[in-house]
């Protein structure tokens, strides 16, 4: 990571070459213009194997050919790579991946953009020699239901192996047998299903992994590539669509470090076929019926001014930063009404002492922290990428990693001590770490503070727990991933005052440490910034106070709200109390829906707006590290589907308040007006890899927003429990997750559809023993006379007395039971 | 040093040009009609050969056998199976860009071509054609050549793409080969 490598000077092919230090050869001849051909070297995937040998060089002083993937630079180091010697192990080693290749580019996928096809031909030797019959395979084969394998043009080179073995960590992917009859696969020919194995069709040189959607749909020349962001979850990786004929084809990686570092979840890469659906709402509905935008606006505005003030909004993930800003200030400007809250809503303070640039990590600094604190969040279900990143972070030796969650995540195995506290504890732990931490800070400055034990309440076990947490965070070192959802519910305010306490205990106000929130909605940064939130306007300026979600909720049910606008929210399917909001949407007055697919929200809705999709859409969004990000059209807009942005724009204007927006650049410079820590940002700024806003000059306008004298601790008392941290395994207590394939998302991807989980009640083994129930029976979660159906999961990572279900399934939706924490499992 | 041109300081900058025959004289009458008559003759030979009009379009102009032509995809003669796997390799060489290949999974009970691929859209605009034959030179399955026919005319732009079915069928009328030597 260090700026400053010293630098080595060397000769490549007569031309002088200045590289880093310790740079691998292959790299450093970039410098001098000097293409060395490799198969098997890609950095992503770490170190140097040298497999393939394509990459043999002659270095003066070493009579043997070597390795340039392998070989580091070295001053005064004279390197050939056009001598004959080369030239003939080249032509070798080239004519060797040829005797069993097929050849058959012209059908072959990979045709055209296939690394092998580009070697053989500029370093091969052109002829073939051999007349022998080829070795063949049967292909193609289903390595999972969306890749499938080619073994006969499969070259071994391992970068598909690596990938499995080394970057996703779920070790699946083999080389199986030996000799000419080497091949990749997995145990027992299982189905590789991973969440991120749909990076082995890109890494892949020749085009022996194809992918299932992309397969014969287009060839390099009949395509257009077209950069932008996913907005499918908050890690807002870095894609290229694959465009033709006006459609996107297949999702690509577009390498950038600071995001995603160069790779993809399964579920960016192939979650493009919604954007094609049949079934997308392309023209504005007004009461179920068809109607002409004309229409649809002058319902929407007339039915709007009635409700005047006794409106809310509801802004989900999807929604990108224009749009956030524009439905708020057509609340807040036009309508008079502060009701405007997006899935991520935080208390207005906690927000802005959260969003303090100096507290802000960017995710490069996971690579470099030396302990990383993941609470509250399983990074893979929540942000997959980041879940590479810290693995990663491990890998290198140099993190270790704590998690303290309530439900086992996938980063366990890694960790180097885990906590487990109850579903809804959070607050409680995290103020016990909070005076674990703060007590080691005080203890090293040589004052005696407060014992962990010493917490108010019984915190017994969570003072074990936290101990042994806090013993593995170095201060001023410490990256903390933090769910924000840890702010949801009763003590969710004093969870994550607790959270900035430990991050103050730990000096985390510095370089290369600090904290990362992982917010629900993919922009869910970007909304809160644009002033999405009840009590705060854009930049997170002072605002009258506003209904979040439960009192939005309790309003439309107690008939004082009239009208409430979802854009990109569907709350019966994805927030808690499911049948809750649909009762509420019933006896709303108006319900307008900005949505792209029915749901269960849009069937109550008056009226339904088309909305575009992310590959449609022009605008920005904000990483959960503060990284401004440019959403760039790559289709056009299907039907009659307009743009978001001039929709709220049109309707603003219909009601009297003119914005003054009339493009995306305009409502860009009108945000950086108004968000005091944007200020000056503009597109061309932000450009193709993001820009953090807390690099930025503009930055220190928030340093006054860290400045505000921390609040109250918001009493943890109200959590009104009296079984807190004793559970006992009779009362058992419910916590909900959402899993990463159970969402709209999935159901609406034909290909990802058999991801969807079912339904599945997680109980730590003891539970299950004592209940008499054995992994994969059927059972019923009940509550307060509400019951979800799921099968049962024994997982001995679990706390003995908490159970876990699934939020936003397509059936048996945990968001189904009401709010209550204790639950019982019935065999039925 | 030039005597004619005595301020050129080196003789080779001179160009001597050589100048026809003066008017008048034998010379100078065969200069004024020589190829005129020479032309004549010409004239005189095709006139007793006697007329050679074709017919069109009772009659069609014979073509070379390389002419090119409407294109034509072409099956296996003996399993009946399309010849064009869908590569698109026609498409990447066509300099007018006037093919379309959207390619499809073979399905191995019922095949089109015999390999993985086929073309399930294969589309020339012969509006946009300018029977180059690079389509026929990329071809690395020779099912696309260059056809004989020439009689492309038609009342809207749309009837000038030609589908795959279009392609492949044989065509109503043969155009007659020039013979050789002809």
């Amino acid at each position: 990571m260090s700026a400053e490598r010293s630098k080595v000077t060397l000769v490549v092919d007569g031309v002088e070459v200045t590289a880093d230090d310790g740079a691998m050869l292959v790299d450093a001849a970039k410098e001098g213009d000097v293409e060395i051909p490799v198969f098997c070297y890609e950095p992503k995937l770490g170190g140097p194997v040298g497999a393939c040998r394509m990459c043999l060089v002659e270095i003066e002083g070493i009579p043997k050919l070597q390795t340039a993937c392998s070989t580091p630079v070295r001053d005064g180091m004279v390197v050939y790579t056009r001598t004959d010697r080369v030239i003939e192990s080249q032509s070798a080693v080239v004519e060797f991946l040829l005797v069993n290749h097929p050849l058959d580019c012209p059908v072959c996928d990979k045709g055209g953009e296939c690394p092998l096809q580009d070697i053989a031909m500029g370093w091969g030797p052109g002829r073939s020699r051999m007349t022998e019959p080829k070795r063949h395979f049967r292909k193609p084969m289903p390595l999972s239901p969306l890749v499938r394998i080619d073994r006969e043009r499969c070259i071994l080179c391992y970068r598909c192996v690596r990938f499995s073995q080394d970057v996703a960590e779920d070790e699946q992917l083999q080389l199986l047998e030996r000799g000419a009859s080497s091949h990749v696969g997995t145990f027992d020919d299982h189905p590789y299903i991973a969440p991120f194995h749909g990076n082995i069709i890109e890494l892949c040189p020749v085009g022996a992994l194809t992918a299932e959607a992309y397969r014969f749909r287009a060839r390099p020349w009949d395509i257009e590539d077209s950069g932008s962001v996913c907005t499918l979850c908050p890690s807002q990786c870095n894609v290229m669509f694959t465009v033709r004929d006006e459609h996107v084809q297949r999702v690509l990686a577009r390498d950038n470090d600071d995001v995603d570092a160069g790779w993809l979840c399964d579920k960016g890469r192939f979650g493009f076929q919604m954007i094609t659906s049949e079934e997308r709402i392309v023209e504005p509905r007004v009461g179920g019926s068809r109607a002409g935008w004309e229409a649809a606006l002058d319902a929407v505005a007339e039915r709007l001014r009635s409700a005047g003030e006794r409106t809310a909004a509801i802004v989900g993930g999807q929604t990108s930063n224009e749009e956030g800003y524009l439905i708020q200030r057509l609340l807040r400007g036009a309508l008079g009404s502060a009701n405007i809250t997006s899935v991520d809503e935080l208390e207005a303070g906690l927000a802005r002492r959260l969003a303090a640039p100096e507290l802000g990590a960017a995710v490069p600094d996971l690579d470099a922290a030396e302990s990383i604190l993941v609470v509250g969040t399983d990074p893979l279900n929540s942000i997959p990428i980041l879940d590479l990143r810290i693995r990663r972070a491990i890998r290198q030796g140099r993190a270790r990693l704590v998690v303290a969650s309530e439900r086992p995540t996938a980063l366990d195995g890694g960790a180097e001590e885990t906590a487990r506290y109850a579903p809804g504890d959070a607050a409680g732990f995290l103020a016990a770490l909070a005076a674990e931490l703060g007590n080691r800070r005080q203890a090293g400055a040589g004052t005696p503070g407060r014992a962990a034990d010493e917490v108010p309440g019984d915190g017994s076990d969570w003072a074990e727990g936290a101990r042994r947490i806090a013993g593995e965070l170095r201060p001023g070192k410490t990256v903390i991933v933090y769910g924000e959802r840890l702010g949801r519910g009763p003590g969710g305010d004093s969870a994550l005052a607790s959270l900035l306490e430990c991050a103050r205990a730990l000096d985390l106000a510095t370089a290369g440490a600090g904290v990362i929130g992982v917010p629900e909605g993919a922009n869910g940064r970007g909304l809160r910034e644009v002033g999405c939130l009840p009590g705060a306007g854009p930049g997170f300026a002072e605002a009258p106070a506003g209904r979040g979600l439960d009192r939005i909720k309790q309003g439309l049910l107690d008939g004082e709200l009239d009208a409430v606008v979802l854009v990109h929210a569907d709350p019966i399917r994805n927030l808690p109390d499911g049948p809750g909001w649909a009762e509420a949407l019933r006896r709303a007055r108006t319900v307008i829906a900005v949505s792209a697919f029915d749901d269960a929200s849009t069937e109550t809705a008056d009226i339904v707006f088309p909305a575009e999709s992310y590959a449609e859409k022009e605008g920005t969004v904000t990483h959960p590290d503060g990284r401004l990000q440019r959403l760039r059209p790559a289709v056009p807009h299907p039907g009659n589907v307009h743009p978001i942005w001039q929709v709220l724009a049109e309707l603003g204007a219909r009601l009297g308040h003119e914005t003054g927006i009339g493009s995306v650049p305009e409502a860009v410079a009108t945000i950086a007006a108004e968000v005091p820590f944007y200020a000056g940002i503009t597109p061309e700024e932000i450009g193709g890899r993001g820009v953090r806003w807390q690099e930025r000059p503009a930055a220190s306008a928030v340093a006054e927003l860290a400045a505000v004298p921390p609040e109250q601790r918001t009493s943890r008392t109200n959590l009104d429990r009296d079984d807190s941290g004793t559970l006992t395994a009779d009362r058992l207590r419910l916590g909900t997750y959402p899993a990463l394939w159970a969402d709209e998302i999935t159901d609406r991807n034909v290909a990802l559809r058999f991801l969807a989980p079912a339904q599945t009640v997680e109980l730590a083994p003891s539970d299950g023993e004592r209940l008499g129930l054995a992994s994969g029976d059927e059972v019923e979660v009940r509550s307060n006379g509400t019951g979800v159906r799921a099968r049962v999961a024994l997982n001995e990572r679990m706390r003995p007395g908490a159970v876990f279900l699934i939020e936003a399934t397509a059936a048996e939706n945990a968001n189904a039971l009401p709010a209550e924490l204790n639950v019982e499992v019935i065999k039925p | 040093m030039n005597e004619e041109f005595p301020y050129l300081k080196d003789a080779e900058e001179v160009v001597t040009v050589q100048r026809g025959p003066e008017p008048g004289g034998a010379k100078g009458a065969y200069r004024a009609f020589g190829e005129t008559l020479r032309g004549l003759r010409t004239t005189m030979a095709r006139l007793i050969e006697g007329p050679m009009t074709i017919q069109y379009p009772e009659e069609k102009t014979p073509v070379y056998p390389r002419f090119r032509g409407r294109h034509k995809l072409h099956r296996f003669e003996d399993t009946g199976l399309e010849k064009c796997v869908g590569c698109s390799l026609c498409a990447a060489a066509c300099p007018a860009d006037c093919i379309r290949v959207v390619a499809a999974e073979n399905d191995p009970d019922d095949r089109v071509s015999p390999g993985e691929r086929y073309a399930a859209v294969y589309e020339i605009n012969l509006a946009r054609c300018i029977f180059c034959g690079y389509c026929e030179v990329a071809c690395p399955f020779d099912a696309i050549t260059m056809g004989h026919e020439y009689e492309l005319a038609d009342y809207n732009r749309g009837d000038l793409i030609f589908t795959k079915e279009m392609l492949l069928a044989e065509p109503v009328e043969r155009t007659p080969l020039r013979r050789e030597g002809e």
